[in-house]
């Protein structure tokens, strides 16, 4: 039962990542008055891909790919997908906040053995970035850890049950906005899409990634992508009692991002960091202090 | 199925030619319906569009890209110039006939073609896909000693090792 539980999780959350994958394209193509790709694109590229011929720069190159796909897939592991998760007495959110740093790790090692100089600048892009949320990302934790008393998303879901979503109670509502405001820059959607800008640096770190590597590389942000607003439904949204409507929850938080993400232009790095630093790391720090004062 | 609906064009703007593609991927002829997207690098490609004109300076970058792409990949001769020179038929500097250093799969005739163009040569690659007829890679690999023959003649001694057989 654990064992299919370990099997299935990731798999329902790549099923999840990869439709989040197909509708960003969607939302973007109609806000821009086009038709856009079929929803199952990603699917269709991910096929393609793998039937491809690639190239590998060694093995370093090779395990850093797979190194973000199992730090991606662990994270899972860990969330409650609107019903207990498999690893559910284990860490919690200490657990999540360690592993969720490597994904751009396992790229950045990747990107280094790549010999090509796009490769270290998309890397540098893509830490620095990883550094400038992870700052405000800390706080608001800190803040649920704080009120809940408990680092176990398990029984923050369920203290939510009784008491009220944690977005509505005064607290965590700073934390909850300053949440939103960091969630382009988790999932890497503009305006935080720096890492990997295509027009600029040859899509940085993924510049010599062809065939599978690209397929791991997809995979890994269909996952990325489930991750971000599935933390969110279950700090600030209560989780669900099933799976069904927690992706109906995911699935408001995540248009949200994608009409963002449609509407603004790329920061620059600098830029970027110099907001993540002020206004979300300020809401997440009053935030914090409220919960600490009250 | 994967290859055909998923063609990602590396944006590697050839010649003149380039100046048409943007059109075919903004909102008036959306190109991403049928799966293509430009891909920033040759590695994540599939599909190389040769628009315009091919100089021989351009024609050594060209060679380098399509050999770094992975298998199977694509090719299509975007305007008249590859075809036969096209308006620089008498020119001293171009290359006449792509086909001769490069495997084409396909050529799309105008100057410039114009956007429904671009799609019914879209179309008529995916049934050249599925009947299997689109096989340039394989064709270079088969015949690589007689390509290099020909791209050595027009470029001189090439500077990067023969492609050896394996795939």
């Amino acid at each position: 039962m654990r064992i299919a539980a370990i099997v299935f999780s990731p798999l329902l959350a790549l099923a999840g990542g990869l439709f989040f994958l197909g509708l960003a394209r969607k939302v973007a193509a109609r806000v821009g008055w086009r038709c856009g790709p079929p929803l199952v694109q990603p699917v269709i590229d991910i096929i393609r891909l793998l039937n491809q011929s690639s190239v590998s720069h060694g093995g370093l190159f090779s395990l850093g790919i797979v190194f973000a796909l199992a730090g991606a897939a662990a994270v899972v592991l860990f969330l409650p997908l609107g019903g207990p998760p498999p690893f559910r007495e284990s860490g919690g959110l200490l657990a999540i906040l360690y592993l969720m740093l490597l994904a751009p790790l396992g790229i950045a090692l990747s990107g280094g053995a790549a010999a090509n100089p796009n490769s270290s600048i998309g890397v540098s892009r893509s830490l620095i970035l990883t550094l400038a949320y992870e700052l405000p990302f800390l706080l608001i934790l800190l803040a649920v850890m704080t009120r809940y008393g408990t680092i176990s998303l398990v029984k923050i879901v369920e203290s939510q049950a009784g008491g009220g979503w944690a977005i509505f109670s005064l607290p965590l509502l700073l934390s909850g906005i300053a949440y939103l405001l960091i969630l382009p820059a988790i999932l890497g959607f503009r305006p935080f899409e720096i890492a990997n800008a295509p027009q600029e640096i040859a899509s940085g770190a993924l510049v010599e990634y062809g065939g599978r590597f690209l397929a791991l590389a997809t995979i890994q942000q269909a996952l990325n992508l489930f991750i971000g607003p599935a933390l969110f439904v279950n700090l600030f949204l209560g989780g669900a009692g099933n799976p069904l409507f927690f992706f109906a929850k995911m699935l408001a938080v995540f248009t949200g991002v994608l009409l963002v993400n449609a509407a603004y232009p790329r920061l620059r790095l600098e830029q970027a960091v110099g907001y993540l630093w002020r206004w979300p790391t300020l809401i997440a720090l009053a935030g914090l202090a409220a919960v600490m004062w009250w | 199925m994967g290859h055909k609906y998923s063609l990602h064009a590396v944006y590697f703007c050839t010649g003149c030619g380039i100046i048409e593609i943007p059109p075919a991927l903004t909102a008036r002829w959306d190109a991403e319906r049928f799966g293509i997207i430009p891909a920033a690098a040759p590695r994540q490609a599939n599909l190389f569009l040769i628009t315009g004109y091919v100089s021989l300076k351009t024609l050594k970058p060209i060679i380098r890209t399509y050999e770094q792409m992975g298998e199977p990949k694509f090719t299509v001769a975007f305007g008249s110039c590859p075809i036969n020179g096209g308006m620089y038929w008498d020119s001293y500097n171009t290359v006449k006939h792509l086909d001769r250093y490069l495997p084409i799969d396909g050529w799309i005739a105008g100057c410039m073609p114009r956007p429904e163009a671009i799609f019914t040569a879209i179309t008529h690659l995916w049934g050249m896909i599925d009947r299997g007829e689109a096989d340039g890679y394989r064709r270079y690999r088969r015949y690589y000693r007689q390509y290099r023959a020909n791209q050595e003649r027009v470029l001189g001694r090439l500077d990067w090792p023969p492609l050896r057989g394996e795939d």
